[in-house]
């Protein structure tokens, strides 16, 4: 480029690097305080049920122990999410999937938080369990939240799709299926909590939005805004797992009922097991074009399993359906998405939001169209991909910055030297 | 037998939240030394959104990367960046980062006009130093500049959000601006399948990526890189299995959910395309998550193209690869053509 630029562009060294090099970098599970307690969740070994007895009393009495909480013991909402607030902080209602936080326990040491633990007890009401897609629409099956276990429905139009299936000389028809995957970043879950000087109750964390941290723990503890501090901790990676909220309200529950500082580090095994995953997907997508390979029109069809909670479920159909068509001009376009409740693993934000779903259905099906009339791969995305001027499904025009073409042909000049 | 093939992935991806408001803010404040404080909310989730935010402000204040200092994610401290998600950070803390760095150089560039004898637009601020542009002889190091704000009684202290243009998506038929601008991707990649164990070996990959504009090369290259090898797990190796008694996920630790390790690398050729006019800072776009995207289909597309077998069901595990080859055996026994 012929921008001369003194700083951007340049190979930097980060700014955080050296610390990391050194291994000096604080990550939250580092941080210690005095006085400071350790906190574990008690969580549900059944996915869909209600609470007859929760058994706290032994727990409680025992030495070393200095607060088992329920949720009788959040003094404000008992609610949090980044777009529907509808995943409590301690179950109140019922129990909605495998792993919900029932009490929070606070002790002086990790092996009396372990033998506190294990003093607790529940009954359960169980409630049918649902699994799957199907299942969930049924009209007998039980109801997840509110009044249907339909998480959102969208449709998405351009165009007069049936009249241009009719004109196209070819036309590919496939179902793809992606399955739900674990960010394992490497940091499990950390957090900790405590009062400082001034007296504001402050949470360290590992965290992707500290700012909607600090919102949920105020909201959780009836708080102003300004009265919480939340620090991001230098985080181990997250590629949106730690975009919910983690450990930051129940380590903060517990200081606030403690007074003291209370800390959080999720096992492996648990951090896996309640954070979110990626949405599994079932996309049906028909595609017609000219036998020289113009793309003319596209239905699309997603189905996915947004487990137990919303959490990113909003974005991920929204972002999912804008960009069903990958990166090319097509006139026609109808898509439908559907998200279901259901009583698996909570699907939320993982790098790209529903995007490598609906990329391995758009490119399946170039793909597929390519070898059907025998163009290269390449040369039939040129042939339609977008570029200054097109318009969107959306209606979208696009003006600047669109260099998609160009990426076409560099990959196809690089991969022609060093491919064999 | 073992198999060589070619794939083709490509792909794009909105920069910032669909069709929703999400702002970010940053403050900054020059001191008397010529170095800077520079303060937003984004979260660097290792990604290098803090590296990138003090380039930015380096470039538009005029003095040398080493001079800033930046503080992230400290809600008492720093303003709201919003999430560290969509890959929005370089284009909306970005664009707040330069906001808030002109709102202070406007104050530095009247000190130093009146100074230098000239017009505060004239001036061109770099490597700490602001020059007369056109003509060399007419400048000033930042330390005289800091010496005259102090004098002059004034600071350089300047706040800035951003917010991408965006409008809400028709409820009908989802019509409207979802996103400001897009990052656009093409990854063409070669395998190797062993049709008996049905182990695919990912040998080499090209990754070009429009970012509109490069901030950092090897941070971007090394997105790049590690967008790659995590949508080999996608594609080969990782899934998250389900009890379907009590809903509870059967893998979730790492001797069970295995994911790509140094050993499963292949030779990756990132390819940085930048393209003009963008709304982004400089013209930046965003990478985090378009790196992980095109690789997956390209790795399908490449089994596909060794085997002569169609896959879309993923993930593609050495048995169902085996599964794929036995079937096309078997449907050649009895004549079926492919």
């Amino acid at each position: 480029m012929a921008k001369e630029y003194s700083v951007i562009g340049k190979s930097k060294v980060k700014v955080d690097g050296l610390e990391k090099v050194l291994g000096t970098t604080k990550f939250a599970s580092d941080y210690s305080l005095p006085d400071m307690l350790y906190g574990r969740v008690f969580r549900s070994t059944v996915p869909h049920a209600t609470v007859k007895k929760l058994y706290l009393e032994k727990a409680r009495a025992l030495d070393g122990v200095e607060a088992v909480l329920d949720y009788h013991d959040i003094p404000g909402k008992n609610r949090f999410g980044i777009i529907i607030k509808d995943e409590p902080c301690l179950v109140d209602d019922k129990i909605r999937r495998y792993g919900d936080a029932l009490a929070v326990v606070a002790a002086k040491s990790p092996e009396i938080l372990e033998e506190a633990l294990a003093l607790i007890e529940v009954d359960y009401d169980e409630i049918e369990p649902i699994f799957t897609f199907e299942r969930a629409l049924e009209a007998d099956a039980p109801i997840i939240h509110g009044t249907t276990n339909i998480h959102q429905v969208k449709h998405l139009e351009c165009g007069n799709v049936d009249e241009a299936f009719k004109k196209c000389d070819i036309i590919i028809e496939n179902v793809y299926s992606t399955h739900r995957l674990s960010h394992m970043f490497i940091e499990p879950d950390a957090g900790i909590a405590y009062y400082d000087d001034d007296g504001l109750m402050t949470v360290v964390a590992s965290t992707q939005n500290p700012h909607y941290d600090r919102n949920e723990v105020a909201s959780l503890l009836g708080l102003p805004y300004n009265q919480v501090r939340v620090i991001q901790a230098a985080t181990g990676g997250a590629f949106g797992g730690k975009l919910d909220i983690s450990v930051q309200c129940h380590c903060a529950l517990l200081t606030y009922h403690t007074r003291k500082p209370v800390k959080m580090v999720r096992s492996r095994s648990e951090s896996t097991m309640v954070s979110a995953k990626r949405h599994p997907m079932t996309i049906e997508a028909k595609t017609g074009a000219t036998r020289d390979g113009m793309l003319m029109a596209m239905e699309v069809k997603i189905c996915s399993d947004t487990g137990a909670y919303a959490s990113y479920g909003p974005a991920v159909i929204t972002r999912a359906m804008v960009h069903c068509t990958g990166p090319y001009s097509i006139p026609n376009v109808r898509a439908d998405a559907t998200f279901v409740y259901t009583n698996n693993p909570m699907s939320g934000a993982f790098r790209g939001f529903g995007v490598p779903q609906v990329a391995v259905c758009h490119e399946g099906q170039m793909n597929a169209l390519a070898r059907k009339i025998g163009m290269d791969p390449v040369e039939i995305r040129i042939r339609n991909a977008h570029q200054i001027g097109s318009k969107l499904t959306t209606g979208q025009i696009l003006e600047n910055s669109v260099g998609f073409i160009e990426t076409l042909e560099k990959a196809r000049e690089k991969a022609a030297e060093v491919l064999s | 037998m073992k198999k060589r093939g070619k794939g083709v992935g490509s792909m794009w991806y909105g920069i910032g939240n669909t069709g929703l408001p999400n702002p970010a803010a940053a403050f900054v404040e020059v001191l008397g030394d010529g170095t800077a404080n520079l303060m937003f909310g984004a979260a660097d989730i290792g990604q290098g959104s803090g590296t990138a935010m003090a380039q930015l402000a380096a470039e538009a204040l005029g003095i040398t990367y080493e001079k800033v200092r930046v503080t992230w994610g400290d809600t008492r401290v720093t303003p709201d960046g919003g999430a560290t998600s969509a890959s929005r950070q370089t284009l909306i803390t970005g664009n707040a980062v330069l906001k808030a760095c002109e709102q202070a150089k406007g104050t530095l560039a009247d000190v130093a006009a009146a100074y230098l004898g000239c017009q505060p637009e004239e001036l061109d601020f770099s490597n700490n130093m602001v020059t007369k542009d056109g003509d060399a002889t007419v400048t000033m190091t930042y330390h005289t500049l800091m010496a005259e704000m102090k004098t002059a009684g004034k600071m350089a202290v300047g706040a800035g959000y951003y917010n991408p243009t965006t409008t809400t998506l028709d409820p009908e038929d989802m019509s409207g601006i979802p996103y400001e601008v897009y990052s656009y991707a093409t990854t063409i990649c070669e395998v190797e399948v062993d049709t008996e164990t049905g182990e695919v070996d990912v040998l080499k990959v090209v990754s070009a990526h429009d970012v509109g504009q490069t901030i950092n090369q090897s941070m971007v290259e090394g997105q790049i890189e590690g967008g790659v090898v995590m949508g080999q797990g996608f594609v080969l190796m990782e899934e998250i299995e389900v009890s379907d008694k009590d809903g509870s996920i059967k893998n979730p630790i790492f001797s069970k959910y295995i994911i790509p390790s140094n050993l499963d690398v292949p030779e990756i050729y990132p390819i940085l395309v930048e393209s003009e006019g963008g709304p982004g800072p400089f013209g930046a776009k965003g990478v985090g998550e378009p790196a992980l995207i095109p690789i997956i289909p390209a790795i399908v597309a490449a089994i596909e193209d060794a085997l002569d077998v169609r896959f879309t069901k993923l993930p593609i595990f050495p048995k169902d690869i085996v599964a794929a080859v036995k079937e096309k055996e078997t449907d050649a026994d009895n004549g079926v053509l492919n």
